[in-house]
């Protein structure tokens, strides 16, 4: 009896008192880093899930330079201490194609870029189909508001961004033909875009999102990361000037849910990239012993991209409460202002984005995705959108 | 003895400015949470304690040590240019630039090299001229040229020298332009070569010629040297070229020999700061060229060092900045007080005068 109790406080101990990590992860993020409430801490949130789900000791590096990509996913692989490392970002490419061949037996996953060797999991998504809905969402809001322009701050002019860009411009011709067939009206609305070259400068997203506000676009879709706080800041800044709480304009989120932001009546939507998902499955493979180098694409079908709704923004309240950016005491508030926001909106608006969903998830709709240079010269040809 | 101890003086103090930074650093992670002992350890033991590290300590000091070098050279005459960051950006740019033609290999990197240089040098001359002729303070107009830089740079970036099928970046350097690595697996290039052959001429000229000579004299005393005979104008436009040129070749050393792109990047994020953390390396180094050999090593290996605190220690980024600052502020500060102790100095000589 004595001697099964010693045994069960000695398991006991070695359970509890132990290390006892089931695997361990390192998270690698570019210049971008922590604290944009999008791209890099949507990575961070399915990355600290997934740990806590199956065990496992997490680690982040950020990158101060691009200089520093290089260096800091060799190091981790040096180590030998990860059984996964995760690069978060295209702009970490080019050096995880350098390391991934140096160290074989390193399991790689990647964030938004292929990179081609068998010990590297690229997890890309199909950014143009939660593009579109929101394009068409903003298309139809600047013909029913009457403002001339919806507008759109992109990052660096990368391959990835060539999606949303793409998504964005098919979805808001939708959104207008859409509009002409219920109303039988027709809407000449344009399309004021930039890229900013930067994922990491906030003031030049609120500097864009400014100009394109003054000229009268009825919503700014964030596609810069953390440029969406400069962005919010804008809209925020043309509403008190208007003596408004709540838009048009709007802001539209970007990769994580953003509708918290702002109060809750300054974000219309977001289009929803789960790289929280990418980074958690990616984990969980390696978990499950069924990791295998190659592509995960993931789309509106499998829940990767998304045009946010209710229950996400639930989610997403808690997110914001962890991030220490609102309290518990705002939970309540950002609700009630939020769904005053979108009971403002006409409900044949929202109809026809589900109904383009429907669409697309049938396949009855294709929605174009640039990758290269002259593939998003040949869209922005046929969708040109200017007044 | 005298001599000695004056050498070894300023030695002594970065040594005690040093370890008050270490101790601030550490009271800033214990404040925070986090372990300070762990994190130092990793810090130089993995930054120096192994050839992998020191190579990436070197690596991150080649840049540093040549944009060090442009500040103390116009600090030694008496000028405060704090334009190397522009002027490494448009260096970084030409040397792209020089990949566009076809060149032998062993000629195409001397090439990058000199209009790197060249560029550089250019980008100064507009502040050297206001300067020189007009009395502008270059401190204003070297910051204004950043800005400048700045914008044109990324206006270049993304418009003039894109990659083609890569629109976050410039075109890359040819391979018969790069500057080769010396170590496998790490990134130290055959830049640390140009960066310390260019320490090593710079203390040559200004230690063992006459027009070093006159330089450091109308840095110590304008008037003197300006009595004595020297040309003040041609002073000012020499030290401009020679900083511009320096500058320039920083950039170049980094767009040519860092792996794995070998390109300027949308948003400048593998240039940007090297400009800046030249003043901080040139403060630390006195100055003066063989103290901003082993102040830009330092400096590079706190950098390499502070990616594997995050990893071994985990101490958050935002931290490990924090502890870098404090450190380097620390080691810069008997340098900038010699500074203000001069300009304080200088005032009460001019009231008893």
């Amino acid at each position: 009896m004595a001697l099964r109790r010693i045994a069960f406080v000695v398991l006991a101990l070695a359970f509890l008192g132990l290390p006892g990590w089931a695997g361990r992860v390192a998270l690698i993020l570019d210049v971008g880093g922590r604290g944009d409430l999008s791209f890099n801490d949507m990575g961070y949130k399915g990355t600290e899930e997934a740990c806590a789900a199956f065990g496992w000791e997490f680690v982040d590096i950020q990158s101060a330079t691009s200089a520093d990509y290089l260096p800091n996913i060799r190091n981790a692989a040096r180590s030998r201490r990860f059984d996964l490392i995760i690069c978060v970002g295209f702009l970490l490419a080019d050096a995880l194609n350098a390391v991934a061949p140096e160290f074989p037996d390193q399991k790689f996953a990647i964030i938004d870029a292929v990179v081609p060797h068998p010990n590297v999991l690229s997890i890309v998504f199909e950014e143009q189909e939660g593009s579109a809905l929101v394009g068409a969402l903003a298309g139809m809001l600047a013909a029913h508001y009457g403002y001339p322009y919806v507008g759109v701050v992109l990052g660096i002019e990368i391959p990835v961004l060539y999606h949303f860009e793409g998504g964005y411009r098919f979805g808001i011709d939708w959104g207008l033909q859409k509009y002409a067939q219920v109303t039988g009206k027709k809407a000449d609305v344009g399309l004021l875009w930039v890229y900013t070259g930067t994922f990491s400068d906030i003031a030049k997203g609120k500097a864009a999102a400014e100009a394109q506000l003054e000229q009268g676009a009825v919503a700014v879709y964030n596609v810069a990361g953390p440029l969406g706080i400069g962005i919010l800041e804008a809209v925020s800044a043309k509403l008190a000037k208007e003596g408004r709480e709540a838009g048009p304009p709007f802001m539209i989120g970007v990769d994580a849910n953003q509708d918290w932001m702002g109060d809750g009546n300054k974000v219309v939507a977001s289009m929803m990239k789960r790289v929280d998902v990418g980074c958690y499955t990616a984990i969980q493979m390696v978990h499950e012993k069924t990791f295998r180098g190659g592509v995960l694409s993931l789309g509106l079908r499998n829940k990767g991209v998304a045009i946010s709704r209710y229950p996400d923004l639930l989610e997403f309240i808690d997110f914001g409460i962890k991030a220490g950016v609102i309290t518990e005491a705002d939970r309540g508030r950002i609700i009630e202002n939020w769904k005053a926001m979108r009971a403002a909106i006409p409900q044949w608006i929202w109809d026809a984005v589900d109904e383009l969903e429907a669409k697309i998830l049938s396949g009855e709709v294709v929605v174009p995705k640039p990758t290269t240079r002259e593939e998003m010269l040949a869209v922005r040809a046929r969708y040109p959108l200017v007044r | 003895m005298s001599r000695l101890g004056q050498g070894l003086r300023p030695l002594v103090e970065s040594l005690i400015a040093g370890l008050i930074g270490l101790g601030v650093g550490a009271l800033i992670m214990w404040a925070w949470g986090y372990n300070p002992w762990p994190a130092y350890r990793v810090l130089f033991q993995e930054s120096f304690g192994s050839t992998y590290g020191l190579a990436g300590a070197l690596a991150n000091a080649t840049p540093l040590i040549l944009t060090a070098l442009a500040f103390a050279i116009g600090a030694r005459a008496g000028l405060f240019i704090i334009g190397a960051e522009g002027m490494m950006y448009m260096g970084a740019l030409a040397a792209v630039a020089a990949s566009l033609p076809r060149l032998p290999a062993g000629l195409h990197p001397l090439v990058s090299l000199a209009l790197a240089a060249l560029a550089g040098l250019l980008w100064g001359l507009i502040p050297a001229l206001l300067r020189a002729f007009r009395g502008v303070h270059e401190v204003i107009s070297t910051i204004m040229f950043n800005w400048l830089a700045h914008f044109l740079a990324f206006y270049l970036v993304a418009n003039v020298l894109v990659d083609p099928v890569r629109a976050e970046k410039t075109i890359s350097v040819a391979r018969t332009a790069r500057l080769p690595l010396l170590l496998r697996g790490t990134d130290l290039s055959l830049g640390i070569g140009v960066a310390v052959g260019c320490a090593l001429l710079a203390y040559l000229w200004l230690w063992h010629t006459v027009s070093g000579y006159e330089v450091r004299a109308a840095g110590a005393n304008p008037e003197a040297a300006r009595y004595a005979g020297v040309a003040p104008r041609a002073t000012v436009l020499g030290v401009f070229a020679v900083a511009g040129a320096l500058a320039g070749l920083a950039g170049a050393v980094e767009a040519m020999g860092r792996p794995p792109t070998y390109a300027v990047y949308s948003g400048l994020t593998n240039l940007a700061g090297f400009g800046f953390d030249g003043i901080g390396v040139a403060m630390i180094g006195r100055n003066h060229p063989l103290g901003i050999l082993p102040a830009a090593v330092f400096y590079g290996g706190l950098q390499a060092g502070a990616r594997l605190m995050q990893m071994w220690a985990k101490v958050p980024f935002e931290v490990v900045r924090a502890v870098q600052g404090v450190i380097v502020l620390a080691l810069a500060l008997p340098e900038l007080l010699r500074i203000l102790r001069r300009l304080g100095l200088l005032r009460r000589v001019r009231r008893h005068a």
